[in-house]
């Protein structure tokens, strides 16, 4: 056991002398990097999404929803693959960029869903009481529907970020070095399975733990305002 | 002040106003009975477009609400609506729930508004509920609420829709006390309501509607001591006993 947690995470293996911690935490960077910006990215394009969704003008609505159901109705591994080998082959875009603008992608169509739904949430009686006082749609939006639509929206949306961090766990797809790779890398160098493997799972474990944990502490908070 | 001419509304298929005229004057109070499915909350729900008439006109004050370039938020300003399961904003207080359309509608500023839901909580006997949020009232202070709030617009009209029908029956009094006074400050108002005692005391006119029609209209006394139609016969002997 002390042996092979020595051999895989402590001794430099393979040609570049590397040790397997190095590696591991190096492959944590690169997850986090990208789960963080494809979070943001995901986020702003979620809501731009849902905006064009509810709109009446078919030419803003149809491509929004075209854009849902293709994200939603392909695994996120063939999009990456797709994006990094095919779509942006002729840039000159390093694989963890790809990574961030394919998470991303996937990432708003999932998250435009959740806001349209956190909105649909809203009894429509709220929308006809404010409405029938004289405000325009969009203060109604403002100040009564959107207020109480975040409540519905932000534990949907932390489910989606925990999601959002084990999916990039298929980067090694296209050959970045992520946690799960750099996991990989230590198996097939030091032919020691489970260390490297359950370092990777306990890692991603402990990441959405702490997650979690913070979304539940601000979910009570929000919960004391009403 | 309302004229009202030919209005049909269809969901799909499913007609269920099919042709309605009639006129209310400033100052009355007009309330609508008839069976559940009968139109009537339709009909409530198209004075002021919630609900967008399929066919007919609706003329509030000479101008057509109907017609393309009518604006329909100014007209809403000027109706307000009172619902059967209140619609408070329950992420605001009592207070902000009445000043917040003539604030954000520029009719009064803040200080101003404050003022005037003051006066109106006090009106409908919840003063000290200004702070408390919507989900700490019952049903019937909540309707009270909802009414001091749609009254905050200065409203010429208002529309109630069944206001007491999901109150405790020992909460309808007190809803019904003060739709009354506001009906003796010759509140312009039209009601819809199962509250037949209600009906027949508080209104000038009171319409019996059926599917889709309106069967009889007049007098309350004349329309619930001596109906002419079958049909309100039948409904009145069903829910006066």
């Amino acid at each position: 056991m002390i042996d092979a947690i020595t051999t895989s995470l402590f001794t430099p293996i393979g040609e570049d002398g590397l040790i397997g911690i190095y590696l591991i935490l190096n492959g944590l960077k690169v997850t986090l990097i990208v789960t963080f910006f494809a979070m943001i990215m995901g986020s702003i394009l979620g809501v731009a999404t849902t905006l064009m969704k509810m709109s009446s003008k078919w030419y803003l609505s149809w491509p929004a929803n075209l854009y849902v159901s293709v994200i939603r109705g392909t695994p996120v591994v063939v999009q990456l693959v797709i994006l990094y080998f095919i779509v942006l082959a002729s840039l000159d875009v390093d694989k963890i960029t790809a990574a961030i603008i394919a998470f991303g992608l996937n990432s708003g169509a999932y998250i435009s869903e959740i806001i349209r739904a956190g909105i649909q949430a809203v009894d429509k009686g709220q929308m006809e009481a404010a409405r029938s006082l004289g405000l325009s749609h969009w203060s109604t939006m403002k100040e009564v529907i959107l207020p109480q639509a975040i409540k519905n929206i932000l534990p949907s949306l932390g489910n989606e970020f925990i999601v959002l961090l084990k999916e990039t766990a298929v980067i090694g797809f296209i050959g970045g070095v992520d946690l799960m790779r750099a996991g990989e890398i230590i198996r097939s160098r030091t032919f020691e399975d489970s260390v490297p493997l359950f370092t990777c799972a306990l890692i991603y474990l402990l990441l959405t733990y702490i997650f979690t944990f913070m979304l539940s502490k601000f979910e009570t908070r929000l919960k004391q305002s009403d | 002040m309302i004229k009202i001419n030919n209005l049909h509304k269809s969901f799909g298929d499913n007609q269920v106003l099919k042709g309605i005229s009639e006129q209310i004057n400033k100052g009355e109070v007009v309330s609508v009975i008839g069976p559940s499915g009968s139109g009537k909350s339709t009909f409530l729900r198209c004075i002021n477009l919630l609900e967008q008439p399929t066919a007919g006109d609706i003329l509030i004050d000479d101008q057509s609400i109907t017609a393309a370039d009518a604006c329909v938020d100014k007209l809403r300003q000027k109706v307000g609506m009172v619902f059967q399961n209140f619609n408070l904003f329950p992420h605001k207080t009592v207070k902000q729930n009445i000043t917040l359309a003539p604030v954000k509608l520029g009719v009064m500023n803040q200080q101003e508004a404050d003022e005037e839901a003051d006066k109106l909580l006090t009106q409908v006997g919840l003063k000290n509920k200004a702070d408390a949020y919507p989900s700490s009232l019952s049903g019937g202070q909540k309707q009270r609420v909802a009414i001091a709030r749609a009254l905050a617009m200065k409203p010429d009209l208002m529309l109630f829709d069944e206001p007491t029908s999901a109150l405790d029956p020992e909460m309808v009094g007190d809803v019904l006390d003060v739709m009354k006074s506001l009906a003796q400050d010759g509140m312009t108002m039209v009601i819809v309501t199962h509250e037949m005692g209600f009906a027949r005391d508080v209104s000038d006119r009171v319409i019996f509607m059926d599917g889709g029609y309106i069967v009889e209209q007049g007098d309350p006394e004349a329309l619930f001591s001596h109906p002419k139609e079958a049909r309100t016969q039948e409904f009145l002997s069903k829910v006066l006993r």
